[in-house]
C-alpha cells in the first residue's frame, strides 16, 4: 500500500498528541504566523496561497488566494473573515475531526488569513449539532489569546485578531455562503443572490471572506513550507496538496483519509477502506457528498481531483465519497438524498422549494409502488427546471442524484413502476412532512 | 441635481426584445424593459421594496452570460442584449416557474377576492398549458385567525415574501413573519397570536395574488364589478389619493395604486380601512327642525327657509356681527370658499372660522410673519432628499402616517439623519416609532418643547454654526437673540429639558452641517401651549444657520385635517381673505368686493375662542356649523356647552347628529366626501382632485349647494352649475394660486418679509417666546395626562367607520411598564383618573414608548377626559390650547 | 425572566458583534438551555433585548430545526436517517429505539424522559449509525449499544458510551 505525507492529519496521528496549545507549539504550531507578522506584508501571503494552487475544500474549489484577492485593497473596514465550519453536508465528516482533534491548526490559518485580508474580526460558523467541536473551539481560541496569538497586539505586532465561535441551529442550506452570512447577521438562512458578492458585499454588507475549515488549515503549512512545495503535491496544476476524503457506506473501514489528490478511487476505496462490507460488489459511490452525482464501477480508475471527477460527470465537492453495494437499490438511494433536499430547501425561490417537494413525493411513490411509465420523465424535466434557475447552487446539488440515478440504473425506476402497473393503480399516498 | 452633461454620460444603452432603450445606469433591466413597453412578469419584485429575485419568474437570456438571469436584480449595461418574450428557453422557464407554483396552489379562483386581478392567473393564462403534471397531494397550511379585518389564506402564497418586505422596509412595522422553512413557510405573526401591527393594508394591496386579502369586503364582490374613482383621503393633511372600488352604488373597498398621488401607493389604516364612515346608518338622510326637544326630518325648502329666515332676522335686529360660522377643514376648497363668500357677502361679517384654529393656523401664520408665505417651502421630495430631519412634536406616524413614511424612506434608505424632540421613547411596538430610527434623540416631556428648541439655538450659537451674513446683514436681529439665549443658563435647559448641554451641541452640529434641511412640526408644537413661539423659534433656527432661504430647507407645519391648508387659503380664517391676505388689507378687499359685486366687511373677524366668549355674553347670537363638532373637541372648560346653550339660532351642516348637532335648531345632510366632487389641497399645499365615487346618502347635498341654495333666499344669489365653476372663479380671483398637476410647486420665501422681520417685527415677541417658562415638577403621585391622536382614528368622524372600530374601539390609558408596576397597576386594569376638574375611569394598556411620569390618552374617545383639560388659547394667533393636564390616577378595585 | 440572571453572559454575547441582532441565535441556545424549549416569553425578551420585534424573532426561530417551540422529553434522541447511515442500518436503530421505549418516531415517554426525533445528516457519515442525545454523539450504534445508552441514560442521567473527541478510524499503533 502506498503510503503518502499527511499534512492536516499529521499532528492528531501522533500518540498523545491532544490537540492543546502546548502539543500544537512542540509540533511546530504558530511558526507560520510568526513569520507572517514578521516577515511578509499581506500582498506576499495572497501571493504565496495563490502560487500553492490551494483551492477551497468548502465544495466549490475556488482558488483560495484569488478569492482573498478580491477583497477591495485600502478598504476603511472592516473587513470579515468567516470561517465555515457548518459542515452539513450528508457524507462529510472531515471539518469535525480537524476541529476536535487540532483546533488551533485551524486558528493559525485563520489568523494568518485575517492578516492577509486585513481583517480584525472573524467567526467560526459551526453547525449547531457540533456542540463539543464548538466547545474545543472556544478553549483553543482563550489559549491562544493567552498566548498572544490572538486578542489585541497579536505577538506585538499591534494588529487585532479576534475570533468568535458562533454556532448554528440546524439549517444545512447555512453551509452557503451567503446564507451562512444572513444567519450570521442573526436571520433566516436564506441565500443571497449575487452580485453582489461577499468579497465586496458580505457580512453586514462589508467585504468577506469565506473559506472552510479544511482550507484554513491547510495555511500555516503552506506558509511554513512555500507555494511551490504545496503546488507540487497531488495533481497540479489544478488540484494541488491533500484532501481529507471521508469515506462511508459499505467499505470495511470507512473514516477519514488524507491523500494526495490525484489517486484513484480504487485505491481510497480498497486499499484504505479495505473494501467491501460484504462479499458483494461494489454497485455505486458518491464521490464528493450529497449534491455529486453517482458513480458507477467503471469509475472507480478516474482520478480523484477536480478535473478527472468533472470528466467523469460528477464533482469532487466536499470530499465525502460513499460506498453503496450491490443490492442497494438506487431509486430508495436517490429518494434518501431527495428526502435530505427537501427537508433541507429554505424555500427562497420556487423550483428550488417546490422542486423538492414534487420530486419527493414522486420518488415516494415510485418507491412504494404507485409510480407511473411517464413519472421518470417528470423527474427528469423537473430536475431540467431546477438546475440553474436557482438562486444558489443547491439547486444543482439536489438533481445530481436523480439524473445520475436514472442514468445509470433506469432499469431499476422502470422495474417498480413495472410492479406498480402490476398490482394497483396509481394513486396518493399520505406525506408525512418531517419539518 | 444632476447638470444635463452628467445625466447624458449616466445614460446606458441596451437593447430588449430588439427594442433599443436609453437609461440611468443602474435601472434594473426589468424596468428598463418596461420603459420599452416589453412586460416581464414577476411576483417578488416591486419597485418599492429591494429586489430579492425568489420567485424567478422574470428571468431573461442576457446575451454573453451562460445562465438566464433574473431581470429584477439584474442593472443595465452598456451595450446589453436582452431577450425575453423573444427567447424560446426565457418561455420555458417561466412556464416551468408557473407549473411550480401551481403544483402547490389551491386553484380556488371562483371564490378568491383576488380572481379577476392576480397577477398568478394572469401569468398562467399567458403562459401554461391548462393541464398540470402535478398529481401529489397540495400543501395544505391549518387556517388561523389572523386578524378583524386582514385575512390570510396561506394555502395561495407564492411566498414571494413581498408583505414581509412591505412591512420592514416601507412601513418599518416588523409584524409579519415568514414562519418554517421550505415549502412549508407561512405568513404569520407571531406564534398563534392574531396580528397587531398599524394595519396599513400594505400586505393585502402588495401582495400579487389572494394571500392576504381584506375582510372588510369579503366574498363581496368580483373585481370587474367594480367601479374605480379617484379621489382623495379625507382623513388627514397628507393627502393620499385613493381609488373607491364601488359596486351598484355601494362602497366595497379602497386602495391606492403604486405610483398614485403624493403616497405613491401607500395608505395607512384610516385610508385603508375607514371608509365605511361613509355608509354608516347613522347618516343624517334628510333635513331636521327642533320641535321642542325632539327633531323633525323636513324637506330641505322647508329648513333653507327657516335658515334663510332666522338668519335675516338676526342680521336685521343685532348686525351681521351677531352671526359667525365655523368650518372644517374637512370640507373641499370649494365649499369653504362659497361657505366664507357667503359669510362675508351675504351675512357680511367676518366672523368665521374653522379647524385651522385647532393648530394649523399656528404654522401657517408664523410661515406668514417670518418668510411672508403661508405654504411649505419644501415638498415630500424634499423630506426624501433631506440630509437632516428635525422633527418636533410630531408623533408622525399616528398623526400624518404618510408624512412619516417619507421620513422613514429618508432616513433608512437615503441615509438622512433624524433628530427628533418628542415625548415618545424609542421602544419597539406594534406601531411603528419614529425616534427608533432618531440619531438625535431628545426625549423631553410635551411641555418642554420650547425649552429644547430653545437648547439647541443657543448650541448653535454657543458652536458659532451660524451664518455669517445673518450675522452682518441681520446684526440688531441677531444680537438680541444672542442675548436672550446669553440670558438663559445652559444649566437651566438642562434642567427643564433633562438633556445635556453636549447632546444639544452634537445636534446643533448635524443640524448646522445638513445641506437639505427640514423641520416637520406637529401637534406637539402646533397644538400645544405656546406654539406659536415654537414655530416663531424654528424659524429663526433656519434664518441663524442659513437655511431658511435655501432649496430643499424649510420648516413643515403638519396639517391634521385633510383640507386645513385649503381651508386656509380659501379664507376659512375670519381675518384672511381668500389667497392669504389679512382681511384689513383695503386693496385685497376692495378687489374682492368687485369681484363679487358686494361689499367685504372690513371687521376684524372673530377666532372660536372669541365667538365663544362673544355668544356666552349674549352679543353672537347665531351659529352656522359646517362639519365641526366643538362641543366634541374642545373641553366643557371652553365655555362652549354654556355658549351653546346662549345662542338664538344654531345650524349645523353634518352627516351625523353629533354632539354639537344635538343643539341646533336646524340641522342639514351633507355629503361625504365619497359623494361630491371638488378639491382639497394637502399639508405640501398641492391642490388634489376629490370625486364622486357614489350618490349622496339619503337627501344629503354637497357643502357649497347648501350655501348657494341660502344665497339665493337671501337675496344675494351666489349660484354655480358645479364645482368646476367655483374652481374657475377662485382661478380667477387668485391668479397663480395652485392648479391641479402631478406635484406641488413648493413656494420660496419672500426676500422682503425676511427683511422685515428681520428688521423690525421679530422685536413683538422675541421676549416672551425666549423666555424660559418653568414647568413645575409634578409631585410624585401626579403624572402629566397628555391626549394624543390615534393612528386608527381621525376626530370623532373616524369613530363611524366600522373597520377603524375593530381596530380601536375604546380609549385606554397608556402607561410605560414600569410606571404601571411602580403604581401597581397591570395591563388592563380599571382606573380612576382624576383632577381638579374632573374625574374619569379607564382601562390601562401598557406602552414601552409612554415615557415616565406621563399617561397618554387618544382624544377620540369619551366626553369624560375632556373634562379634566384645561383650557388657554394662545394670546398671538387664537389656538386654544387643551392637550395636557395633571392628573391622579388611583387603581379601582372591583367591588 | 430568563436573562435575568445571565446578564453578564448577554453582555458577553452582544459584545462579539458589532449588529446586535447577531446574537440572536447565540440567545435562543441560552433559552433553550435554561428551559428546554423556546418559549414565547423568552422570544418576546431576546426581541426587546436585541430591538427586533417579537415575530422577527419567531421566524428565526422556525427556519432552524434544532429550536423547539414546545417542552420535549429529558433526553431527545436523535437518529440520523441520511443515506450514509441508513446504508449502514440507522432505520434499525430507530427501530430498536421504538420497541424499547415503546414510543413511534416525533413521541415522548410517557415519563418525559425520551423523545425520538429522526434527523437529517449530523455528520458522522463514516461511524452510522449514529444519533445524538442532547449534545453528545453516540455512534456505530448496535441493538446492545442502544440498550445501555437508554438505561444509562434512564438511570444515572449520564452513559459512558459518547464519542468524541472524534477521530476515525484510529491511528494504527506504530
Ligand atoms: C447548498 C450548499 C451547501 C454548502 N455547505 C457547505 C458546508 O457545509 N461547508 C463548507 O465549507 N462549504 C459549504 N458550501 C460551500 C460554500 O458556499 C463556500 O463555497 C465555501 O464555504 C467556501 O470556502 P472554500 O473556498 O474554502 O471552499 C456549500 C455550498 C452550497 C451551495
Ligand atoms: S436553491 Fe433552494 S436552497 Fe437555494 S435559495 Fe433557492 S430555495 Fe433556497
Ligand atoms: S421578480 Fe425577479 S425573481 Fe421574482
Amino acid at each position: 500500500m502506498a503510503q503518502y505525507e499527511k499534512i492536516l492529519l499529521n499532528n492528531m496521528e501522533q500518540p498523545g498528541y491532544t490537540g492543546s496549545l502546548p502539543d500544537y507549539e512542540r509540533a511546530g504550531g504558530y511558526q507560520a504566523l510568526r513569520t507572517v507578522l514578521k516577515d511578509m506584508q499581506p500582498d506576499q501571503v495572497i501571493e504565496v496561497v495563490k502560487k500553492s494552487g490551494l483551492r477551497g475544500r468548502g465544495g466549490a474549489g475556488f482558488p483560495t488566494g484569488v478569492k482573498w484577492g478580491f477583497i477591495p485593497k485600502d478598504h476603511p473596514g472592516p473587513i470579515y473573515l468567516c470561517c465555515n465550519a457548518d459542515e452539513s453536508e450528508p457524507g462529510t465528516f472531515k471539518d469535525r475531526q480537524l476541529m476536535e482533534r487540532d483546533p488551533h491548526q485551524m486558528l493559525e490559518g485563520m489568523a494568518i488569513t485575517c492578516f492577509a485580508i486585513g481583517a480584525q474580526t472573524s467567526y467560526i460558523y459551526i453547525r449547531g449539532e457540533f456542540r463539543l467541536g464548538a466547545k474545543i473551539l472556544e478553549r483553543a481560541i482563550q489559549e491562544a489569546s493567552t498566548a498572544g496569538y490572538l486578542g489585541d497586539n497579536v505577538l506585538g505586532s499591534g494588529l487585532t485578531i479576534n475570533i468568535f465561535v458562533h454556532q448554528g441551529a440546524g439549517a444545512y442550506i447555512c453551509g452557503e455562503e451567503t446564507a451562512l452570512l444572513e444567519s450570521l447577521e442573526g436571520k433566516r438562512g436564506l441565500p443571497r443572490f449575487k452580485p453582489p458578492f461577499p468579497a465586496t458585499h458580505g457580512l453586514y454588507q462589508k467585504p468577506t471572506v469565506v473559506n472552510n475549515v479544511e482550507t484554513m488549515a491547510n495555511i500555516p503549512h503552506i506558509i511554513n513550507r512555500g507555494g511551490e512545495w504545496f503546488a507540487s503535491i497531488g495533481s497540479p496544476p489544478k488540484s494541488c496538496g491533500t484532501r481529507v476524503f471521508c469515506l462511508s457506506g459499505h467499505v470495511k473501514r470507512p473514516g477519514n483519509y488524507e491523500v494526495p489528490m490525484g489517486i484513484p478511487f480504487r485505491e481510497l476505496i480498497y486499499d484504505l477502506g479495505g473494501g467491501m462490507r460484504s462479499d458483494k460488489p461494489l454497485k455505486a459511490f458518491i464521490p464528493g457528498g450529497a449534491s455529486a452525482p453517482f458513480l458507477t464501477p467503471e469509475h472507480l480508475d478516474v482520478k480523484m481531483d477536480f478535473e478527472s471527477v468533472a470528466l467523469a460527470g460528477s464533482m469532487l465537492g466536499s470530499g465525502g465519497v460513499t460506498v453503496m453495494e450491490e443490492g442497494t437499490n438506487m431509486v430508495w438511494a436517490t429518494l434518501r438524498l431527495t428526502e435530505f433536499f427537501y427537508h433541507e430547501s429554505c424555500g427562497k425561490c420556487t423550483p428550488c422549494r417546490e422542486g423538492t417537494s414534487w420530486l419527493v413525493q414522486t420518488l415516494q411513490r415510485i418507491w412504494g409502488k404507485r409510480g407511473r411509465p411517464e413519472d421518470i420523465g417528470v423527474l427528469e424535466e423537473l430536475c431540467g427546471n431546477i438546475a440553474g434557475r436557482t438562486v444558489c447552487a443547491f439547486g444543482e446539488a439536489l438533481v445530481g442524484p436523480i439524473l445520475s440515478t436514472i442514468k445509470h440504473w433506469r432499469h431499476e425506476y422502470e422495474a417498480l413502476i413495472q410492479e406498480a402497473q402490476g398490482t394497483r393503480p396509481a394513486g396518493k399516498e399520505l406525506l408525512v412532512f418531517t419539518h | 441635481m444632476a447638470t444635463t452633461n452628467e445625466t447624458q454620460t449616466d445614460l446606458v444603452t441596451l437593447t430588449i426584445d430588439g427594442k433599443s432603450a436609453r437609461v440611468p445606469k443602474g435601472t434594473l433591466v426589468i424596468e428598463a424593459a418596461r420603459q420599452v413597453g416589453v412586460m416581464i412578469p414577476h411576483f417578488c419584485y416591486h419597485p418599492k421594496l429591494s429586489p430579492d429575485a425568489n420567485c424567478r419568474m422574470c428571468l431573461v437570456e442576457i446575451e454573453k452570460i451562460p445562465r438566464l438571469q433574473t431581470s429584477c436584480s439584474t442593472p443595465v449595461t452598456e451595450g446589453m442584449v436582452v431577450k425575453s418574450a423573444n427567447s424560446d428557453q426565457v418561455q420555458a422557464a417561466r412556464k416551468s416557474v408557473l407549473d411550480f407554483i401551481l403544483a402547490n396552489h389551491p386553484l380556488d379562483c371562483p371564490v378568491c377576492d383576488q380572481g379577476g386581478r392576480c397577477d398568478l392567473q394572469d401569468f398562467s393564462h399567458e403562459y401554461t398549458a391548462t393541464t398540470s403534471r402535478f398529481i401529489e397531494l397540495k400543501r395544505v397550511f391549518q387556517k388561523e385567525y389572523f386578524s378583524p379585518v386582514i385575512e390570510t389564506q396561506m394555502n395561495r402564497c407564492v411566498q414571494c415574501l413581498r408583505c414581509v418586505r412591505y412591512c420592514d422596509q416601507v412601513m418599518d412595522v416588523k409584524a409579519l413573519a415568514p414562519v418554517g422553512r421550505g415549502t412549508l413557510t407561512e405568513i404569520k405573526s407571531f406564534g398563534a397570536h392574531e396580528l397587531d401591527c398599524e394595519f396599513c393594508g400594505g400586505c393585502i394591496q402588495i401582495c400579487p395574488v389572494g394571500a392576504i386579502t381584506s375582510r372588510l369586503s369579503m366574498y363581496e364582490f368580483r373585481p370587474w364589478m367594480l367601479k374605480r374613482t379617484d379621489s382623495i383621503c379625507g382623513y388627514c393633511g397628507d393627502g393620499c389619493q385613493i381609488t373607491f372600488q364601488t359596486k351598484n352604488n355601494d362602497l366595497i373597498e379602497v386602495n391606492s395604486t403604486h405610483g398614485a398621488g403624493r403616497n405613491n401607493g401607500d395608505l395607512c389604516a384610516r385610508g385603508y380601512f375607514g371608509y365605511h364612515v361613509s355608509v354608516h346608518p347613522d347618516r343624517l338622510t334628510s333635513p331636521l327642525i327642533r320641535e321642542n326637544d325632539d327633531f323633525q326630518p323636513v324637506q330641505w325648502e322647508e329648513a333653507l327657509e327657516l335658515v334663510a329666515r332666522r338668519l335675516s332676522e338676526i342680521k336685521a335686529t343685532h348686525g351681521p356681527d351677531a352671526i359667525g360660522g365655523l368650518i372644517t377643514g374637512r370640507c373641499t376648497n370649494e365649499d369653504v370658499y362659497v361657505f366664507q363668500k357667503f359669510m362675508r357677502g351675504v351675512i357680511g361679517t367676518n366672523h368665521i372660522d374653522s379647524s385651522v384654529r385647532y393648530g394649523h393656523l399656528n404654522g401657517v401664520r408664523a410661515l406668514q410673519r417670518v418668510q411672508g408665505t403661508h405654504q411649505w417651502t419644501v415638498s415630500f421630495e424634499d423630506i426624501l432628499a433631506a440630509d437632516v430631519l428635525l422633527l418636533v412634536g410630531t408623533n408622525v406616524t399616528e398623526t400624518n402616517p404618510i408624512s412619516g413614511l417619507k421620513v422613514k424612506e429618508a432616513v433608512k434608505r437615503r441615509g438622512a439623519q433624524l433628530m427628533t424632540i418628542e415625548a415618545l421613547e424609542p421602544a419597539i411596538g406594534a406601531i411603528s416609532n419614529i425616534v427608533n430610527l432618531s440619531r438625535h434623540h431628545f426625549g423631553v416631556k410635551p411641555d418642554a418643547y420650547a425649552a429644547a428648541i430653545l437648547g439647541i439655538l443657543k448650541a448653535v450659537l454657543d458652536q458659532q454654526a451660524v451664518d455669517p451674513e445673518i450675522r452682518t446683514k441681520a446684526s440688531d436681529y441677531f444680537n438680541d437673540i444672542a442675548a436672550q439665549l446669553e440670558a438663559i443658563s445652559w444649566s437651566v435647559i438642562e434642567g427643564e429639558t433633562g438633556i445635556t448641554a453636549s447632546a444639544y451641541k452634537e445636534a446643533a452640529e448635524t443640524f448646522a452641517k445638513g445641506q437639505k434641511v427640514v423641520i416637520l412640526a406637529g401637534p406637539g408644537v402646533l397644538r400645544t401651549s405656546g406654539g406659536f413661539g415654537m414655530m416663531m423659534n424654528l424659524l429663526d433656527l433656519l434664518l441663524i444657520t442659513g437655511k431658511l432661504t435655501k432649496r430643499g430647507c424649510g420648516l413643515a407645519p403638519l396639517a391634521e385635517e385633510n383640507n386645513d391648508q385649503g381651508t386656509f387659503e380659501m379664507g376659512g380664517v375670519g381675518d384672511v381673505l381668500p389667497g392669504g391676505k389679512p382681511s384689513r388689507d383695503g386693496e385685497a378687499r376692495k378687489a374682492l368686493s368687485q369681484a363679487w359685486g358686494c361689499p367685504v366687511p372690513d371687521s376684524a373677524g372673530a377666532s372660536l375662542p372669541q365667538m365663544i366668549e362673544a355668544a356666552r355674553k349674549g352679543q353672537l347670537k347665531a351659529l352656522y356649523i359646517v362639519g365641526e363638532n366643538p362641543l366634541g373637541s374642545l373641553p366643557p372648560s371652553s365655555g362652549i356647552q354654556e355658549a351653546l346653550e346662549k345662542l338664538e339660532f344654531l345650524v349645523c351642516q353634518e352627516l351625523f347628529l353629533t354632539e354639537t348637532a344635538k343643539n341646533a335648531h336646524v340641522v342639514l345632510p351633507a355629503c361625504s366626501y365619497a359623494e361630491k366632487d371638488g378639491t382639497v389641497t394637502n399639508t405640501e399645499g398641492h391642490l388634489q382632485a376629490v370625486r364622486r365615487a357614489i350618490d349622496p346618502v339619503g337627501e344629503s347635498r354637497p357643502d357649497w349647494e347648501v350655501f348657494s341654495a341660502l344665497s339665493v333666499l337671501m337675496d344675494n344669489s351666489m349660484e354655480y352649475v358645479d364645482v368646476k365653476e367655483i374652481g374657475k372663479e377662485i382661478h380667477n380671483l387668485l391668479p397663480g394660486t395652485r392648479t391641479l398637476g402631478p406635484g406641488p410647486l413648493p413656494s420660496k420665501p419672500d426676500p422682503s418679509a425676511i427683511a422685515r422681520y428681520v428688521s423690525s417685527e421679530y422685536k413683538q415677541d422675541l421676549g416672551s417666546r425666549y423666555r424660559m417658562t418653568s414647568c413645575a415638577p409634578s409631585p410624585s403621585d401626579q403624572m402629566t395626562l397628555m391626549i394624543s391622536q390615534s393612528l386608527f382614528h381621525s376626530g370623532k368622524f373616524s369613530l363611524k367607520a366600522k373597520g377603524l372600530m375593530q381596530l380601536e374601539s375604546e380609549g385606554k390609558l397608556y402607561l410605560h411598564p414600569d410606571e404601571a408596576a411602580r403604581r401597581g397597576l397591570g395591563d388592563g386594569d380599571r382606573v380612576k383618573v382624576l383632577n381638579r376638574l374632573g374625574e374619569m375611569s379607564t382601562t390601562v394598556s401598557l406602552r414601552e414608548r409612554i415615557p415616565h411620569g406621563m399617561a397618554v390618552f387618544p382624544e377620540h374617545f369619551d366626553q369624560e377626559m375632556r373634562r379634566l383639560l384645561p383650557y388657554a388659547v394662545d394670546p398671538e394667533t387664537q389656538v386654544p390650547y387643551y392637550r395636557l393636564t395633571e392628573v391622579r390616577i388611583e387603581k379601582v378595585t372591583a367591588s | 425572566m430568563i436573562f435575568d440572571t445571565l446578564q453578564q453572559q448577554v453582555e458577553e454575547i452582544l459584545a462579539r458583534y458589532p449588529v446586535k441582532r447577531s446574537a440572536i441565535l447565540p440567545l435562543l441556545n441560552m433559552a433553550q438551555e435554561q428551559e428546554g424549549y423556546v418559549s414565547e416569553s423568552a422570544m418576546r425578551e431576546i426581541a426587546k433585548i436585541l430591538d427586533l420585534t417579537p415575530p422577527q424573532v419567531f421566524e428565526t426561530v422556525t427556519f432552524y430545526t434544532m429550536f423547539h417551540l414546545k417542552p420535549i422529553g429529558k433526553f431527545h434522541l436523535q437518529v440520523c436517517k441520511s443515506l450514509m447511515c441508513a446504508l449502514v442500518g440507522s432505520d434499525d436503530v430507530v427501530g430498536w429505539i421504538q420497541k424499547k421505549l415503546g414510543i413511534a418516531t416525533g413521541q415522548t415517554t410517557p415519563d418525559n424522559t425520551f423523545t425520538l426525533s429522526v434527523v437529517e445528516c449530523l455528520g458522522s457519515c463514516g461511524t452510522g449509525p449514529m444519533m445524538q442525545v442532547n449534545d453528545d454523539y453516540y455512534e456505530q450504534l448496535s441493538e446492545e449499544k442502544v440498550g445501555r445508552i437508554l438505561d444509562d441514560l434512564k438511570r444515572d442521567g449520564i452513559c459512558s458510551l459518547k464519542t468524541g473527541p472524534f477521530m476515525y478510524p484510529q491511528p494504527l499503533a506504530k
